[in-house]
């Protein structure tokens, strides 16, 4: 593996007497494909938003493509070129389908704000070819037929699908997808697997997924590496990690012990 | 020195009268997540309630100004002001209950300028004067205290000290060691979990709207006992102010809401006494400002996170 | 390419107002206040609704930039000696342009603290701003303090005020209509979304507050020189509901419905005013309706608990494309 984009070192996050995240090591390289797996309460999200920026890590370093993300803003760090869905969509449920896109595409905005009040020539060709990029993007997920409705009005699948489709516009080198299969069946979430298959090659990005689901999990992830109560208990390739006891330990009681051995 | 303790005496008198009134907003918040804008013009209320039902009900029991006649409008101004915010909240911040907090806020704006303007109809715009429900008079304090005996202190300001310290002392009682106070904390920290667990919401709610407006009025009789001069739009200063003790001692938070509201009114009495009379509200505004871009969480408020 | 068709749209709307601003002198001095009224009350409640309407932040002091707007700009008028003709006009528009840019300045300030405060405590702020500009107006004596401030040219015109107007909605609706402005609509919507896409949202509320304070010192400057007198407490509390009530009523987030309601609440005073001069009616009922707050008051209520979107938005409350 090449240098690594995404680096974590000894990571550990604490909320008052709380460690949620334990002296994690993780990294992700250019073009990988990495899941993040464990029981509920593991710390996983907690991982997601320490890379985003939402916390900073109580210790150890979190950096990206050589950048330290310590201390920088949320949308410093998205301008970094790590772009993240969320595990309660947060869509702009006010804003149509196009907008929500639209909107993402600001980061690689050519003209300023200053020309879009004059409306000058050369934004309404930065507009214009802003609004190309954006049919592209909703024509290539199967979401052009909603391109004017609301984004909260849009059946639950669609949702996830636009927030992802939101998250590319930001020309992302990292994309981290927080738990994209819940709620979903099972032939969703088939669906599911090759979407983020496609993107992925189509896109030319890392992905790093936090996922229960292990029917996604294995189906998509090169490298998977497991929390439990905020530290990393394994990390591999889907095959040991199916058969690894402690991680089977760790989900002992819960219907994934099963579902490890079916799936 | 002697200056500083007068304005001390003064501005504590005061703080008494801010503390009450916060004590409303700070519990309404608590259990509503909401800033009752319309809680100073309850206080506005409770001074008429005295104007109005004061004389009648003085007559009625044979009373002249006295402790007891001022205990009982006192009484009765504080029932008709829980009453008032009973009302209220049935009518317009129930059917809101679960709408965005900025639609909330809006209306408790609309009420606010309803009671203020529906009581420059009613009461008539001009400045009433407030009967005399004690006869005031300076306290003499013993020339043996040394230079303490030239403090200019009167009976009223000692009666908004005491009324205020009773108050509160009922209040802690009752928040305490009552059940539907054990209701209202549960209701504050986790109104899920407090539901589930037996709380019932509207009751809890009506009861805590009560409580507040009482104090608010309760704060009305006294600042009147003090400065009889009242009007229709009493309310909105004395409001405001309130709402910042009650921010600068943590919003949520009874023991930070007076001790907020002890602190504008030394500040006031200062600003005051060494300033300027003209700058008294924009200070206090300030005092405002500064908290909520320094310690957003008050004085003895705790933070919250964003679940994200 | 040929220019924008808002630009144009813009331009053509001058062109009209130009021809028929010298007949607006017909309509007699009581009309001609009432729309001169309108005009200003259009640019505060289109500049209240980029903050409040469109970026979700709550402004409740709003006067408060239309006083910085009105007395820096008095105050310069006046200091150039009040000049009349080709002159008048070029201090009058520096004048303006003065004010507006103090305004904008002001409302940095007042946005600045508010990043990190929620809809309650923001309301309270910028109430708590107005107070303070007012306050520190109330004593200033090269303002006139308490006196107020008055000689002022009447610069003011039908054709400034509507072509002002025009002006601050073409700009306002450029901005939310753009790539860049669906930033203000998207920070109203969710912050940490907004952020996770990698829109400042300081940036967007500052830049609401700084732009919306601007017009609202334009609309100031142009007020002080109709009235040709201001005084501190025209730009209080009582001034700053008033806007709020025309972006209320109007629909936050809806040009079309702010501006109609903008026309309607400056009518209605006056219409108001009329029907309580009316003999057939009883008193109590007259009396009602000289004192506008108190329908103000029960509208608001009435309008959150029924139709929290406004009277007069027609669009659907959903897809804003």
């Amino acid at each position: 593996m090449s240098a690594p984009l995404l680096q974590l070192h000894q990571v550990t996050v604490r909320f008052g007497g709380l460690t949620a995240v334990n002296a994690v090591d993780l990294a992700v390289g250019p073009g990988e494909l990495v899941g993040l797996i464990g029981p509920n309460g593991a710390g996983k999200t907690t991982v997601f938003n320490v890379i985003t920026g939402v916390y900073p890590p109580t210790d150890g370093t979190a950096a990206f493509a050589g950048h330290d993300l310590a201390g920088r803003a949320i949308h410093q760090i998205a301008a970094l070129g790590i772009a993240r869905t969320f595990q309660n969509i947060r869509l702009f449920g006010n804003l149509s389908v196009f907008d929500n896109v639209r909107v993402a595409c600001n980061l690689h905005r050519g003209t300023g704000p200053f020309r879009s009040l004059l409306r000058s020539a050369a934004h309404r060709t930065d507009e214009a070819a802003i609004a190309g990029r954006v049919e592209e993007l909703l024509a290539l997920f199967n979401l052009a037929r909603f391109r004017d409705v609301a984004a909260s009005g849009l059946p639950y699948g669609d949702q996830r699908r636009l927030e992802i489709v939101r998250a590319l516009a930001t020309r992302p080198r990292l994309l981290l997808l927080d738990e994209p299969a819940a709620g979903m069946n099972a032939a969703e979430k088939a669906e599911l697997i090759r979407l983020i298959q496609q993107v992925q090659r189509q896109f030319e990005l890392s992905i790093l997924l936090v996922e229960h689901s292990m029917q996604v999990v294995m189906g998509v992830c090169q490298r998977i590496a497991v929390l439990d109560y905020g530290v990393k208990i394994a990390e591999g390739p889907p095959a040991a990690i199916q058969s690894d006891p402690k991680v089977i330990e760790a989900y002992l009681g819960e219907d994934h012990a099963q579902s490890l051995s079916h799936h | 020195m002697i200056e500083f303790l007068q304005q001390l005496a003064n501005g504590l008198a005061q703080g008494g009268i801010y503390a009450l009134i916060a004590l409303g907003y700070t519990m309404i918040y608590g259990v509503l997540r909401f800033i009752n804008f319309a809680h100073g013009d309850v206080f506005m209320l409770g001074a008429f309630a005295g104007f109005y039902v004061g004389p009648p009900v003085l007559k009625l029991f044979g009373l002249g100004p006295s402790y007891m006649g001022m205990a009982l409008v006192l009484l009765c101004a504080m029932a008709l002001c829980a009453v008032a915010g009973i009302v209220i909240e049935r009518l317009c911040y129930r059917p809101l209950r679960d709408r965005p907090r900025i639609i909330v806020l809006i209306t408790a704006i609309g009420v606010s300028l309803l009671l203020e303007s529906g009581g420059q109809l009613v009461f008539g715009a001009d400045p009433k004067s407030f009967p005399d429900l004690i006869t005031d008079r300076a306290i003499e304090i013993p020339a043996s205290w040394g230079r303490l005996s030239e403090l200019t202190l009167t009976l009223s300001q000692l009666l908004v000290l005491g009324v205020t310290l009773l108050l509160v002392i009922l209040l802690d009682l009752i928040v305490n060691r009552t059940r539907i106070g054990l209701a209202m904390r549960a209701l504050s920290l986790n109104p899920a979990a407090a539901q589930l667990a037996g709380v019932n919401l509207d009751q809890v709610i009506m009861f805590t709207f009560g409580l507040g407006s009482a104090l608010a009025g309760a704060a009305g009789i006294l600042t009147s006992i003090q400065q009889p001069s009242i009007g229709p739009l009493m309310g909105i200063a004395a409001g405001l102010k309130a709402f910042v003790a009650a921010v600068l001692g943590g919003i949520g938070n009874l023991p930070g809401a007076v001790l907020g509201g002890v602190l504008i009114g030394l500040t006031e009495a200062l600003v005051v006494g060494y300033l300027s009379p003209t700058y008294r509200d924009s200070i206090v505004f300030g005092v405002l400002i500064l908290i909520l871009i320094f310690r957003p969480t008050g004085l003895l408020g705790r933070a919250q996170r964003e679940k994200v | 390419m040929r220019p924008a068709r808002s630009n144009l749209v813009f331009l053509a709307v001058l062109g009209v107002l130009a021809a028929a601003a010298p007949f607006g002198e017909r309509v007699g001095p009581y009309y001609y206040d009432i729309l001169v009224g309108i005009g200003i009350n259009m640019i505060l409640a289109v500049s209240l609704n980029l903050i409040n309407g469109y970026t979700g932040q709550f402004s409740l002091g709003h006067a408060g930039f239309m006083a910085v707007g009105a007395y820096t700009s008095a105050w310069l008028t006046l200091r150039a000696g009040t000049p009349s003709g080709p002159a008048g006009t070029a201090v009058f528009a520096g004048a303006l342009l003065a004010g507006a840019l103090g305004a904008g300045l002001v409302g940095l300030a007042v946005g600045a603290p508010s990043l990190r405060l929620r809809g309650d405590y923001l309301a309270i702020v910028t109430l708590g701003f107005n107070e303070i500009i007012t306050g520190v107006i109330q004593n200033a004596e090269p303002l006139g303090a308490q006196r107020g401030l008055g000689g002022m040219g009447k610069y003011t015109g039908l054709f400034a005020t509507f072509a002002a107007a025009a002006f601050a909605v073409l700009v306002i609706h450029n901005l939310v209509r753009s790539t860049y402005g669906r930033g203000f609509l998207a920070t109203h919507d969710d912050e940490i979304a907004a952020e996770s896409v990698g829109l400042s949202t300081t940036h967007y509320k500052i830049t609401a507050f700084a732009v919306g304070a601007a017009f609202a010192g334009l609309a100031g400057g142009l007020y002080a020189h109709f009235k040709q007198f201001i005084h501190p407490e025209a730009f209080g509390f009582a001034r700053s509901m008033d806007i709020v009530v025309m972006v209320i009523l109007g629909g936050m987030g809806s040009m079309a419905g702010v501006c109609l309601a903008a026309v309607l609440l400056t009518v209605l005073p006056e219409a108001l005013r009329w029907f309580s001069h009316l003999e057939a009616l009883p008193g109590w009922l007259q009396r009602i309706a000289e004192n506008r707050m108190i329908l103000y008051s029960f509208l608001l209520i009435v309008l959150m608990i029924a139709r929290p979107q406004g009277l007069l938005n027609f669009r659907p409350r959903r897809a804003k494309t």
